[in-house]
């Protein structure tokens, strides 16, 4: 993946950071780079498309409201040559989600990392992934 | 009979062997296999990183005129400081079009190379953007070329250099999100540096917005196993609100 997914060396910090974004199709300074939602729920819907893969995910709370998010993944090329196949999630799967949640507020996240059923887990090979702090699950 | 037969199957054998040496050289000069699959090489840099001379160096700022580097440093201040805000502008590549010229070179997913007759053929995996240089042809007058997101390409093998000259991008077709006018005129020199790293020396001429030549180099390393996949933007869920901010659809359709 790193060969594929580089950012450009820039002669200036400036021009590194409009490649950057350029990269990575569109700018990710909507999600929260300073935080992570661990969500585990029902999957409902696996969009496979371009330019992105969508996660469409219900998460049940301990009182048993439930919350719809959308989570974004990266480009569905990106994920074939990281090993993901639009088969290997189906809706009613229970999974684990990592995401960098969407800044506004609503039900939304970037994945960084998912947990499928069997215990597999896999990376949707975000741009420049380490960069989100990761904070601890919260029950 | 056995006899017969081999020797006609030696003389049909000998009889291809001008034809597929013809297919190797024009004139005095070799013409490099360059057809396969490239994907981007050596642009990754910073501290500690390994550089060796099959690696160009990075892209100076755009020597634009005055006026040009202000617009454009005002719009990549804005675009900073909208993602410092959490709320970052919408741009091309938020509705889902192609990059074009010279920016689809930049090879954001692997990229193929195809040569045929009288043609070079430069697919892009990101978007399935596809150019297509015409060999040993006359440009066209810049005026006489509909302007497009690839432009008009004319090239020419220069002994083992494929020189490219391209004409016709449409002014919203910005690489690095810098200005340019409909005189705008693209120049490569595509040639290998090593067996298996190409590269494509850009050069941008435009006389309104720049102040000389802007010129730099993308590098590419041959991956001769892989095949490029399809790409569609065939539900893309970012969009541009009423304020020009980048934002995507939540919930399923």
């Amino acid at each position: 993946m790193n060969s594929i997914l580089r950012p450009v060396v820039g002669g200036v910090v400036l021009v590194l950071l409009v490649t950057g974004s350029a990269l990575a199709h569109h700018s990710f300074a909507m999600f929260d780079h300073t935080r992570t939602l661990t969500l585990k729920g029902a999957v409902t819907k696996f969009q496979w498309t371009n330019p992105h893969a969508y996660i469409e995910l219900d998460v049940t709370d301990a009182k048993g409201a439930v919350t719809h998010y959308s989570i974004e993944c990266t480009s569905i090329n990106m994920m074939q040559r990281a090993g993901w196949r639009s088969n290997m999630i189906k809706s009613g799967d229970k999974v684990k989600a990592i995401v960098a949640p969407l800044i506004n507020g609503e039900p939304a996240g970037l994945l960084l990392e998912l947990t499928l059923p069997d215990g597999k887990v896999l990376e949707p090979g975000v741009p420049g992934a380490n960069t989100y702090k990761r904070t601890p699950e919260q029950e | 009979m056995r006899a017969v037969g081999f020797a006609v199957v030696t003389a049909f054998a000998l009889s291809l062997l001008p034809l597929h040496a013809a297919a190797q050289t024009r004139g005095a000069s070799t013409i490099p296999d360059i057809t396969g699959s490239w994907e981007r090489y050596g642009a990754r840099g910073g501290a500690g990183a390994q550089r060796d001379a099959t690696m160009p160096p990075p892209a100076p700022q755009p020597p634009l005129k005055p006026e040009f580097l202000k617009e454009w440093q005002t719009k990549l201040q804005a675009a900073r400081e909208a993602d410092a805000k959490g709320t970052p502008l919408a741009t091309n590549a938020t509705l889902c079009l192609p990059e074009g010229m010279p920016a689809m070179m930049g090879a954001t997913f692997p990229m193929e190379i195809l040569q045929s007759r009288g043609q070079v053929t430069v697919i892009e995996e990101a978007f399935t953007q596809v150019r297509r240089i015409f060999l040993d042809q006359p440009q066209k007058a810049i005026e006489d070329v509909e302007p497009g997101f690839y432009g008009y390409s004319v090239g020419r093998w220069e002994g083992d250099t494929l020189v490219v000259d391209t004409v016709g991008i449409k002014e919203s077709v910005r690489y690095q999100n810098v200005p340019h006018s409909d005189k705008v005129r693209i120049k490569e020199r595509i040639h290998l540096v090593a067996g298996n790293i190409l590269w494509d020396e850009i050069t941008i001429e435009d006389p309104l917005t720049l102040e000389k030549p802007w010129a730099f180099t993308f590098a590419y390393r041959r991956n001769p196993d892989y095949k490029l996949l399809e790409y569609i933007c065939e539900d893309n869920r970012e969009y541009a609100d009423e304020g020009g901010l980048q934002k995507i659809r939540i919930g399923p359709r």
